[in-house]
């Protein structure tokens, strides 16, 4: 799939441009603070509904104007897409081929989207949350009675801790609880299988991304890593009936903290280089490779998924990469994959072999350069 | 407001307390009453103020009604072993028009969520067991929302009617009629699939 135009109107420093894509490759070339960003912030706003830098919409919006518009074309292997986003005021509105979607999230889906930006250092050795958040994005993405379970389960947690305080405090029998254990342990398990199903493929890309990354040397080991004793050989019964014997065995430890102690909220990914598990200990460079050994293998997996690579969006990479690092992502991604570069300047770029458009940027303003 | 005369834009006003009801539709509301005749205008009035008056629960399902008990409860064609369980009233009446259903209604004007402080007794749950038992209900249908509170209020009901002994049944999460397969959306679909029924 590929995005074959883009049109922005008020958004962030953009006040209108109109812009065709290359098929593979996009360089999106300016100084700091022009506005390259939030050309790819714009990409993956159409592609999930919401930015990846900020929940404020309006902070989306140019500056004193009180809406903003976004339009792109959508070419997939089976079909075209006319994706547009109108913000006016608070109210975000969403059309696909010009029908109004009903929920903004039924956007998921029709243009995939894999971002790699710094910041992704975090998804090897920032906190859990990272981590859920990267498996649940992704499922997401390709399946979405994943999302609707995942909201449901988190609306139980939500309402069981509550409940859990109440007791603590007398103020509600301890039996009210069964009534949440049901529904925790059958939409938690839900949402477990699917990760441990997902992961079962990430696994086995990671190792490979991970091994090609370094000549061999490191292997990387990815395993789902939960309180629960469970793994990817277990049967959803299995894990249902660890489950609930494990909330039953704690049940005055979580009613004196007053939360839901153990699930799929409090779940994370292990990832353990050459017997070291990198999200603690790893050195700068391998949790560099590994991010980008994740991101990757992201990739393939949706490929396998949905049947189609989705598009691909480096937000300044390039100056966090070694050589070696950098030429092998430039090569994984060569004439298969839609890729936006954002760099600063064009010199590591300039050996590209592959068909390319150039794009620089200079405040709000975009002039392609042949 | 300060366009228009007092009166006026005190009606404005108060239409737009209504759920559903913004500034614009309010004074196109408010014009329209004004068109209105005057005998018109003053049944308007008089139902608005006459439905609080003139409106009780019934006291064996908790539906409003002007008698009590309701004309469903007082129906002497109605099946009394059939209790079918409901969060509100409105959704009596999206049953009712299915015509499919002959047995009698408990409202429980809400449903169990300790976030928003409701738990069993906040809403009308207490009656249900001496009613089942009184009337010898044979069978109760949970057709509380199918959203996690309706099921947590559905779940604890049956937990209550377990020493019972009676039939308890929850309804299905299906995919709408008449429509085609490809066009329900995947959450309807993937429950109706769990949900599947072997043909008999």
């Amino acid at each position: 799939m590929y995005l074959s135009q883009l049109f922005l109107n008020n958004f962030r420093n953009y006040s209108e441009e109109y812009l065709q894509f290359n098929p593979n490759l996009n360089l999106i070339i300016g100084d700091n603070a022009q506005g390259k960003t939030n050309l790819l912030e714009a990409i993956y706003l159409l592609g999930t509904g919401n930015s990846h830098r900020t929940n404020v919409n309006s902070e989306l919006v140019n500056w004193e104007e009180n809406g903003f518009y976004l339009k792109g074309e959508l070419i997939k292997e089976t079909q075209n897409y006319k994706l547009e986003i109108k913000m006016q005021g608070r109210s975000k509105e969403i059309r696909v081929n010009n029908n109004k979607l009903e929920k903004n999230s039924d956007l998921l889906g029709y243009l995939n989207i894999i971002i790699f930006s710094p910041e992704d250092l975090e998804l090897v050795k920032g906190s859990p949350s990272r981590r859920r958040k990267f498996l649940n994005l992704e499922l997401s993405q390709i399946q979405p009675y994943y999302k609707h379970t995942l909201k449901e389960y988190d609306q139980v947690v939500k309402q069981r801790n509550q409940l859990l305080k109440k007791i603590r405090d007398a103020n509600a029998p301890q039996e009210m609880l069964e009534v949440w254990d049901q529904q925790l342990v059958d939409l938690g398990t839900k949402v477990i299988v699917k990760r441990l199903e997902a992961l079962e493929k990430l696994k086995v890309l990671a190792r490979l991304m991970q091994r090609k990354l370094t000549n061999g040397a490191e292997s990387l080991k990815l395993q789902y890593d939960s309180k629960l004793n469970i793994d990817g050989d277990s049967s959803k019964e299995e894990i249902k009936t660890e489950f609930s014997s494990y909330i039953q065995r704690k049940r005055k430890k979580e009613i004196e903290r007053g939360v839901t102690t153990v699930g799929p909220h409090r779940d994370d990914i292990s990832l353990v280089v050459n017997d070291v598990d990198v999200r603690k200990y790893g050195s700068q460079g391998q949790q560099r490779t590994t991010a980008l050994a994740l991101k990757l293998s992201e990739l393939e997996f949706m490929k396998s998924e949905i049947g189609e690579y989705p598009v691909l969006l480096l937000d300044d990479v390039f100056s966090e990469l070694d050589n070696k690092r950098s030429n092998y992502l430039l090569e994984t991604i060569k004439n298969k994959i839609q890729t936006f570069i954002t760099n600063t300047n064009l010199k590591r770029l300039k050996e590209l072999r592959q068909n390319h458009n150039i794009y620089r940027i200079k405040k709000g303003s975009v002039t392609e350069v042949n | 407001m300060d366009y228009y005369a007092r009166p006026l834009a005190q009606l404005i006003g108060q239409l737009t307390k209504l759920p559903g009801i913004g500034k614009k539709t309010a004074q196109r509301l408010a014009f329209y009453i004004i068109e209105m005749d005057q005998a018109e205008v003053n049944n308007l009035a008089n139902s608005i103020s006459e439905v609080q008056e003139n409106l009780t629960y019934c006291s064996k399902c908790h539906n409003l009604t002007q008698n009590d008990p309701c004309h469903i409860c007082n129906d002497p064609k109605r099946n009394e072993q059939l209790v079918c369980v409901v969060e509100s009233v409105k959704d009596i009446v999206a049953m009712e028009k299915t015509g499919e259903y002959n047995g009698l209604y408990h409202v429980l004007h809400g449903a169990i969520s300790p976030i928003d402080g409701v738990g069993p007794d906040d809403i009308e749950i207490k009656d249900l067991l001496p009613r089942v038992r009184e009337d010898e209900v044979e069978e109760i249908i949970l057709a509380t929302d199918p959203n996690v509170e309706g099921e947590a209020t559905a779940a604890y009901i049956s937990q209550l009617m377990k020493p019972l002994g009676i039939k308890v049944t929850r309804i299905a999460h299906g995919l709408p009629v008449g429509g085609d397969l490809e066009y329900a959306d995947e959450v309807t679909l993937s429950k109706a699939l769990e949900g599947r029924q072997e043909i008999e």
